[in-house]
């Protein structure tokens, strides 16, 4: 659920496939995703606070791998993580300053935190813009 | 006039960054904050919301609700939530830290409780209709709660009001 409550965004099945589903609330009007297209999703769709960043876990082959999908840009960014980390879990913070993941390495489950607050551009709510920063609120579609 | 390749080469990655929205190199390891995560035994289920890391972390063989304070980087006390006769599986928490979601396995069932913190309680919330809360994730206000729920062999997604 995105911070503002408008988005929610599941993992589903479709035909057999996973997919992720993005949908307004309360309408639960349909957004398309179309960055992911092609991509598998394994776990942990994790949303901004306005929507803008889409977060999740995707399979590719046999590695799991951090994806954002900037809505408002358009833009996938896979995340370059250290290498040799199991990716299990992922919560992006709602401002999208920072991402935690769960993963194993070494046969041992561990969370780690990350900056990305020099990579994305935040999401915060209206009231908390910041003058000077860039506009993102309703940017998404 | 020709340009170095160092010099072609930095001007693409430049417009590439550009291109791409990013405002610098890519995620950055928290140093500190994971260094002492790392010495603390394994840990699960994260959930980021302002400045507060919710996890279930295993310690001495159990499993238990953990939060952390990122700006402070020191853990935060949870008086009334982790209890011996429970086993977390899910936890989010609120943008100000004051509410979280945990789905725990207690004698023999699956449920789904919010802790409050300011009074130090956690309250059961329902499922109906009945069905087995799987994982919850808080808005970041806490005022709704969107749970997975299992109801006869179907997974679905119930949104639940709080106040």
């Amino acid at each position: 659920m995105s911070g503002n409550g408008q988005w929610l965004a599941s993992l589903v099945e479709r035909e057999g496939t996973p997919a992720v589903l993005l949908q307004e609330q309360p309408s639960g009007r349909r957004i398309p995703l179309p960055q992911l297209r092609g991509l598998t999703p394994h776990r942990s769709p994790s949303l901004s606070w306005n929507g803008r960043y889409l977060a999740l876990l995707v399979q590719q082959g046999p590695r799991r791998l951090a994806v954002v999908e900037d809505r408002a840009r358009g833009r996938l960014h896979r995340l370059q993580l250290p290498a040799g980390l199991e990716l299990e879990r992922l919560s992006l913070a709602p401002d999208g300053r920072r991402l935690a993941v769960a993963a194993v390495a070494q046969g041992r489950s561990q969370v780690r935190l990350f900056d990305l607050s020099g990579f994305l551009e935040p999401d915060l709510p209206p009231a908390w813009a910041v003058r000077g920063a860039p506009a993102v609120s309703g940017e998404a579609p | 006039m020709t340009l170095g390749r160092a010099h072609v080469a930095g001007m693409a990655a430049g417009l590439a960054a550009l291109l791409s929205g990013c405002l610098g190199p890519g995620p950055m390891p928290m140093q500190g904050l994971n260094r002492s995560l790392a010495e603390q035994g394994s840990q699960g289920e994260p959930s980021l919301s302002g400045r507060w890391l919710a996890l279930i972390a295993n310690r001495q063989g159990r499993d238990r609700v953990e939060l952390v304070d990122v700006e402070r980087q020191r853990p935060v006390p949870l008086p009334g939530l982790n209890r011996p006769d429970a086993l977390p599986l899910s936890v989010s928490v609120s943008a100000d830290g004051s509410r979280l979601a945990v789905v725990r396995q207690r004698e023999g069932r699956t449920e789904l409780v919010l802790h409050r913190r300011t009074v130090m309680s956690s309250e059961p919330i329902r499922m109906e209709p009945e069905g087995v809360p799987r994982r919850a994730t808080l808005r970041a206000d806490g005022r709704e709660i969107a749970v997975e729920v299992s109801r006869g062999g179907l997974v679905q997604v119930d949104l639940i009001a709080v106040p």
